[in-house]
């Protein structure tokens, strides 16, 4: 191969995916990539106001909780992403909270192999606040078929949803979890099958969060949301194929 | 708490930050484009190639003098282990090919050169319960819609740059038996489908949706007795009883079950403005059931495109005994008799005969049977009405048992399925593609179990001929003549196309695609791809280029209800491509 090419092909390498960074905490090759895909290269810091916990080993890689606790970090959350890094489906979802949300969630993920887990949070200052951990995992999460497709008569079950509201003091948790295959097409001959499209409303409809969600969430996905105060709310889920479900929650 | 510094970004990296979308500049489709789709040739908007589904093109770069130098310019496959049963017929808009493959999934590929733009899977559930193969026919274009519908009986709305779903509505209840098979067709902004199931005891019916967001406007049922509903401001209003009321042709309450369904969807005469759609099979197979014409089963129906309501209907086969569904396509066309231009409508339908039909109030004009051998009927009278050979029906069960046996002519599949004939405007014939065979059929007692089989009868299929089933056959619709006809050893099972080229393309499951001199019959080009041809041929022009594409993927009904006739089938195997061909620039005279 003529060597020029070959340096011109390195030095575009090292100029998109850069080292890991300087200061992040779960020191990572994918940083840089992401940060340009995702972030699209805004400002950031690593924050450890934002706590992003997962267990140290994902006994089961297809149902790994992440839990993603802001509540310390000042001021107002535009938008809050979660990825991990070296998923062959990185991004998990993306959240369009109101004022009304608390700076708390959590959800399952598939993981195919140990990685950095990341929680960004683009605050009203329009910088990126980005929490993080890494999950041990001996991996295949992605890769393995769904269980509910396995069950007969799964489509009677789908978009069934089953949730709560909890009282945690003067706020909520609302803890959800929806029967849904999520396949992400990785696995053969199975082809997409996720929702992709979440929305929080309270009961006069207007949205209090706005989810869009990737194939990365585990069968049957598992959400957990804070919001302030006790409000009732309602659930709205569309999946990929456009099947819409709806749940109250009192 | 500890905080890193801020990194601030005060340079892009264009090298890395491209990524280049694909733009295509893709215009929404009309209700004038497709209209106007028989006349335009840089684009294929409808099902037919135009309304009428006269499957005519005026393009002839590729002509008698040049098909022979016709090569494959790509192939994409339809991928994974869902190879089988491609039926479909592609579309063509802005240099996109849309294109269904089996399981009701869609693709969007570069016209040009095959890439993959988007693919969309439905997602189907466990039961459903199509009758003759995972088959779909093709999608309707509208604005920056691609409509399909599915196994499960829904209509799915994709945007047409991303495949992602805009909107999805339930048409009917797969768990009854109902699905969807058949390209959904746009006419006057309004989207209308028909439904499958005539297997399993359904009712019937046409509807019309708005097209950009899936409300329903209008229902028909296609069984006597039923209501039809008109959705005006979202308030659901009566709209008459298909056939005035129930009981007129159906005993007891067999209408309640009555099949009829237009699986096979229709098309739409601009003149006349009426949707042309034609009806299955009457439910249950076994006629003694059911004494009495059952209409509308068996029939075609001319309806008001503004609120679904019947015209006229023909009955090709009124108290069906032998599965001779009427849904065979009906197309429109004129021709010159005696000085008079006459407005007709052609159909070769599943029980032998072809019928011509005035399209103005759908009496009959003349028939005439084109299958070589027809013996449940000895003929047709003045008004088209069968003439039934009683010792051909197959016998009422006794208690419990099986009634007696009969071999008839053609069998249940018909002498002509569901694979649409092409008319050539230039010869005046109809190119039809012909099946020679007969069935032994009995009865059985059945009774009405929601989402089983409702037959209550026993078939198996036989060939007429050892050397060949399928025929292509050039028929005169004047005079009933047979101009020239075409012998294959596979029963045919694909769609036809006509060319002003002096061309007819078809396709056979032995995997060839064929190109024959539409005047003589003579075969002039013919190109393995590789599995059975089931798909509807089309032709266009890009770049100033004419392009040939068709679907190649063996399956369909043939070897799932085949008999005899699947053995001689047996051996043909699966693969599912779209295959895109022009000629090379040096043999474009």
């Amino acid at each position: 191969m003529n060597t020029r090419i070959i340096y011109a092909l390195a030095l575009t390498l090292t100029s998109c995916w850069a080292h890991a960074v300087e200061g992040d905490p779960q020191p990572s090759v994918m940083w840089e990539y992401f940060h340009q895909r995702l972030l699209d290269n805004a400002d950031f810091v690593f924050d450890e106001a934002v706590k992003v916990s997962v267990p140290p080993f994902a006994e089961d890689a297809r149902q790994v909780p992440i839990e993603v606790d802001a509540r310390a970090l000042p001021g107002k959350v535009e938008r809050v992403m979660i990825w991990a890094e070296l998923n062959p489906i990185p991004q998990v979802l993306t959240l369009y909270p109101s004022a009304e949300l608390e700076k708390f969630l959590a959800v399952r993920i598939r993981v195919e192999q140990a990685t950095p887990i990341r929680a960004a949070l683009l605050m009203d200052d329009g910088i990126w606040h980005v929490g993080s951990a890494r999950v041990e995992a001996a991996g295949g999460g992605c890769s393995a078929p769904s269980v509910v497709r396995a069950q007969e008569g799964w489509e009677d079950h789908l978009g069934e949803i089953f949730g709560a509201r909890f009282k945690a003091g003067d706020n909520s948790r609302l803890r959800l979890s929806v029967s849904h295959p999520m396949d992400n097409g990785l696995v053969d001959s199975i082809p997409e099958f996720y929702v992709n499209q979440a929305e929080l409303r309270d009961r006069s409809g207007a949205v209090l969060a706005r989810i869009d969600l990737f194939s990365a969430v585990s069968e049957n996905p598992t959400l957990t949301l804070g919001i302030k105060g006790h409000p009732e709310t309602q659930l709205w889920l569309r999946d990929n194929n456009g099947n819409e479900f709806t749940a109250d929650i009192p | 708490m500890k905080r890193t510094r801020l990194h601030q970004m005060f340079a892009l990296s264009a090298l890395c930050g491209a990524m280049l979308l694909h733009s295509v500049g893709v215009q929404a489709v009309t209700d004038e484009e497709i209209l106007d789709d028989a006349n335009t040739t840089h684009q294929i908007v409808s099902n037919g190639l135009g309304l009428a589904g006269q499957r005519y093109s005026p393009l002839a770069t590729v002509n008698v003098d040049t098909v022979q130098q016709l090569r494959p310019v790509w192939a994409l496959s339809f991928g994974g282990e869902k190879q089988r049963g491609q039926e479909s017929q592609p579309m063509i808009k802005d240099g996109v090919m849309y294109v269904t493959a089996s399981y009701s999934r869609v693709f969007a590929m570069d016209a040009r050169t095959g890439k993959e733009l988007w693919q969309y899977d439905a997602r189907l559930p466990d039961g459903i319960m199509p009758c003759c193969d995972v088959i779909n026919r093709g999608v309707a274009l509208y604005g920056d819609l691609v409509i399909v519908g599915t196994l499960d009986a829904k209509l799915v709305a994709l945007n047409k740059d991303t495949g992602k779903v805009v909107w999805r509505k339930t048409v009917a209840d797969y768990k009854a038996g109902y699905s969807i098979t058949a390209a959904p067709i746009v006419v006057k902004g309004k989207l209308i489908t028909g439904v499958s199931g005539g297997e399993f005891g359904i009712v019937g019916k046409v509807e019309a949706y708005n097209p950009v967001n899936g409300d329903l406007i209008w229902t028909r049922p296609t069984v006597e007795g039923h209501m039809g509903y008109v959705w005006k401001d979202g308030k659901k209003i009566e709209s008459g009883i298909s056939g005035g009321e129930a009981g007129k042709t159906w005993p007891g309450d067999l209408w309640k079950t009555g099949g009829a369904a237009p699986w096979l969807g229709g098309s739409y005469d601009a003149e006349t403005d009426s949707l042309l759609f034609g009806t299955s099979n009457p439910s249950p197979w076994n006629s003694h059931m059911r004494p009495g014409d059952n209409l509308f089963s068996s029939s075609r129906l001319a309806l008001n495109p503004d609120d679904g309501s019947i015209k006229w209907h023909f009955q090709t086969t009124p108290h069906d005994g032998w599965d001779y569904d009427g849904v065979n396509e009906l197309v429109s066309f004129s021709y010159e008799e005696n000085g008079k231009t006459v407005k007709a409508a052609a159909t070769a339908d599943r029980n032998g005969y072809f019928y011509v039909l005035d399209r103005s109030n759908g009496k009959f004009i003349r028939g005439f049977p084109f299958a070589d051998k027809i013996t449940w009927a000895k003929g047709l009278d003045k008004d088209g009405r069968p003439i039934y050979d009683e010792s051909n029906r197959p016998g009422a069960p006794g208690e419990g048992k099986q009634g007696s046996s009969v071999f008839v002519a053609p069998a249940f599949l018909g002498a002509k399925n569901w694979m649409p004939m092409a008319y050539s405007q230039d010869t005046g014939l109809f190119y039809v593609p012909v099946n020679e065979w007969g069935m032994d059929i009995w009865n059985e007692g059945v009774t009405y179990k929601k989402g089983a089989a409702y037959l209550g009868a026993g078939f198996t299929i036989r060939p007429l001929n050892e050397d060949y089933i399928g025929v292509l056959k050039a028929i005169d619709p004047k005079t009933g003549k047979e101009v020239w006809r075409y012998k294959n050893y596979a029963p045919l099972w694909g769609g036809v196309l006509a060319t002003k080229g002096n061309l007819v393309f078809t396709g056979n499951p032995e995997g060839f695609l064929m190109a024959f001199d539409a005047k003589t019959g003579k075969k002039l080009y013919e190109f393995q791809t590789g599995s059975g041809v089931l798909g509807s041929p089309v032709t266009w022009e890009m770049d100033g280029e004419q392009y040939i594409s068709v679907v190649s993927g063996w399956g369909g009904a043939v070897p799932l209800w085949g008999g005899e006739v699947a053995k001689r089938v047996k051996d043909y195997n699966q693969g599912g491509m779209v295959w895109t061909f022009k000629l090379p620039k040096e043999h474009t005279l």
